[in-house]
């Protein structure tokens, strides 16, 4: 069973391919076998920041078909050990994936044999991100200190929590249940999870407990990419704290991730961060946090559950 | 590693929601924390708070914010004042929900003096007691009268009526303010060290005094006796 991390972030342009990219090289570099999986389907580029312009497969060859398993659509990459599938050549209506494809695709992800598979998501909360973000329960967001960019993490968590909070009513049959709880408490509503959370075990504490094992079950972290000099470097704890004061989830934060003008200059020249400029405060700062990724991996395994 | 301990301590701990946490659980102080500590952690929180955080303006909606920071003023003002947070601790004990040696309880110190005089410590009599008994012991000891009689007196004499009423220096030099030295140079005749005439007799006149033997034999005879020795 391979590790899965799904890294997303609500807002685009917070820095999710290139923390991916650029994670994957190191992870492949330890000695994994990892592969990046482009899941920003309709807007894919993870294969440009790894150096690899012109992908000859991609997910389409599978969602189309044209090949039988996943295994088949994977490329192999310039750095040893690292793989990819590329969400480039698709269809152009891909973004609008079915379904039954989506869930064709998730249930194959489980199937490859990598130690590490991580996923690239797109920006935006729309339902096929969520469902790839909730393939694994250890999902990495991503975030810059800026408003809008926080704004929208706290946005895809709750939409995550409410995608969560579903699944566990409709598998359960708890809506019933999640309506009476509103009914007796105004706020008791997903957007105050722990409210609803709190009503519904009073209601009925047997039901109440397995969706807050559910919930339990997850187990985020944080990274807070592009800090500039100006910026508080506690910003990335504070907003773990927060959701995990607010909405009793589990979510850690990794680390800060220097902002670095010549982030632009390595997209540019299509050669991979790490690669181009090993000695600067922002490969340091990447490795410390694929460092502390594996270290939270290590103290708590993690459990995988089905979304079908 | 700081961040595998804070990790275990959330997987063990089951998180309580934030509206049923206690005073010390929202301003996240432990029970025993220092007024000053209340204050430290009221500004942090109030600053995660506000409406102007960067962390949590898009959280919260107005309503929550409000409540919470309320919330927050009212503990911290439980809190912050030694009587009320002595009620509110009596009240969390009645519920175990605090430890009783948990509570706060203010450590500040004594000064502590820069120089001991009481190096020894004796039984305290009281004083009236003392001097009367010192007095009795005095007039019944033929060997100080004997002494007393004499009409001069040596060092050696002071240091045979000293030894006889069973009074270390130490404690005079403690109670007349007499330096020890000067008090040991006058029972060993050190005439070398004596101060003028005028302070020497002012010594032996607190010696006498605090021995409660008649001040006036004392100096007398041990002027008349420096005067000899010359």
């Amino acid at each position: 069973m391979p590790n899965i991390w799904s890294i997303g972030g609500g807002k685009g342009g917070s820095g999710k391919s290139f923390i991916t990219g650029n994670l994957g090289i190191l992870l492949a570099k330890g000695g994994y076998k990892t592969l990046l999986f482009d899941v920003d389907l309709g807007a894919a580029n993870l294969h440009t920041i790894i150096g690899l312009p012109h992908p000859e497969k991609s997910i389409s060859d599978f969602v189309n078909k044209k090949v039988d398993t996943l295994q088949e659509t994977v490329e192999t990459t310039p750095v040893p050990n690292l793989y990819l599938i590329s969400g480039a050549m698709n269809n152009l209506d891909i973004a609008n994936l079915a379904h039954e494809q989506k869930s064709k695709i998730i249930r194959n992800i489980r199937k490859l044999s990598y130690d590490y598979i991580l996923l690239d998501l797109g920006a935006g909360t729309a339902f096929n991100t969520i469902d790839f973000f909730m393939v694994s329960d250890a999902g990495v967001f991503v975030t810059t200190p800026e408003p809008t960019s926080i704004e929208n993490i706290y946005r895809l968590i709750r939409s995550v929590y409410f995608r969560k909070i579903c699944q566990v009513l409709n598998s359960h049959n708890f809506r019933a249940l999640a309506e009476e709880a509103q009914e007796r408490d105004g706020r008791a509503t997903v957007s105050n999870p722990d409210i609803l959370l709190h009503t519904m075990k009073e209601l009925d504490s047997e039901k109440g407990e397995i969706l807050e094992n559910e919930l339990r079950g997850f187990n985020f972290k944080l990274a807070l990419n592009q800090l500039r000099r100006q910026d508080n470097p506690n910003i990335g704890a504070l907003i773990c704290k927060i959701i995990q004061r607010h909405l009793a989830l589990k979510i850690h934060f990794v680390g800060n991730i220097s902002f670095d003008e010549r982030v632009h200059n390595a997209v540019c020249k299509k050669i991979p961060f790490l690669d181009l400029y090993p000695y600067t405060q922002t490969t340091l700062d990447l490795r410390s946090c694929h460092k502390n990724l594996l270290a939270i991996d290590e103290a708590e395994p993690i459990l995988q559950n089905a979304v079908d | 590693m700081p961040l595998i301990r804070n990790l275990k301590r959330i997987v063990q701990g089951k998180m309580k929601p934030f509206r049923e946490q206690n005073y010390y659980e929202l301003l996240e102080i432990p029970p025993g924390a220092s007024p000053l500590e209340i204050r430290r952690a009221y500004k942090r929180v109030f600053e995660l708070y506000q409406d102007e955080s960067i962390v949590t303006y898009s959280f919260f909606s107005k309503e929550e914010r409000q409540e919470i920071l309320s919330l927050l003023e009212k503990a911290y003002l439980a809190l912050v004042d030694l009587e009320s947070r002595a009620q509110y601790d009596r009240r969390l004990i009645e519920l175990g929900l605090l430890d009783k040696e948990r509570q706060y309880c203010n450590k500040m110190k004594e000064p502590v003096p820069i120089y001991d005089f009481k190096k020894i410590h004796f039984d305290v009599i009281e004083p009236a007691r003392r001097l009367d008994e010192l007095k009795e012991r005095v007039s019944k000891n033929p060997t100080i009268q004997e002494i007393l009689g004499q009409d001069i007196l040596t060092g050696a004499d002071l240091h045979t009526i000293r030894t006889e009423l069973d009074i270390p220096l130490e404690e005079i030099a403690d109670n007349t303010k007499v330096q020890i030295s000067m008090l040991r140079a006058i029972e060993e005749d050190n005439m070398e060290v004596f101060p003028p005439a005028v302070y020497l007799k002012g010594f032996l006149k607190s010696y006498a005094r605090y021995l409660q033997i008649d001040e006036n034999i004392v100096v007398n005879g041990f002027i008349k006796r420096m005067g000899e020795g010359k």
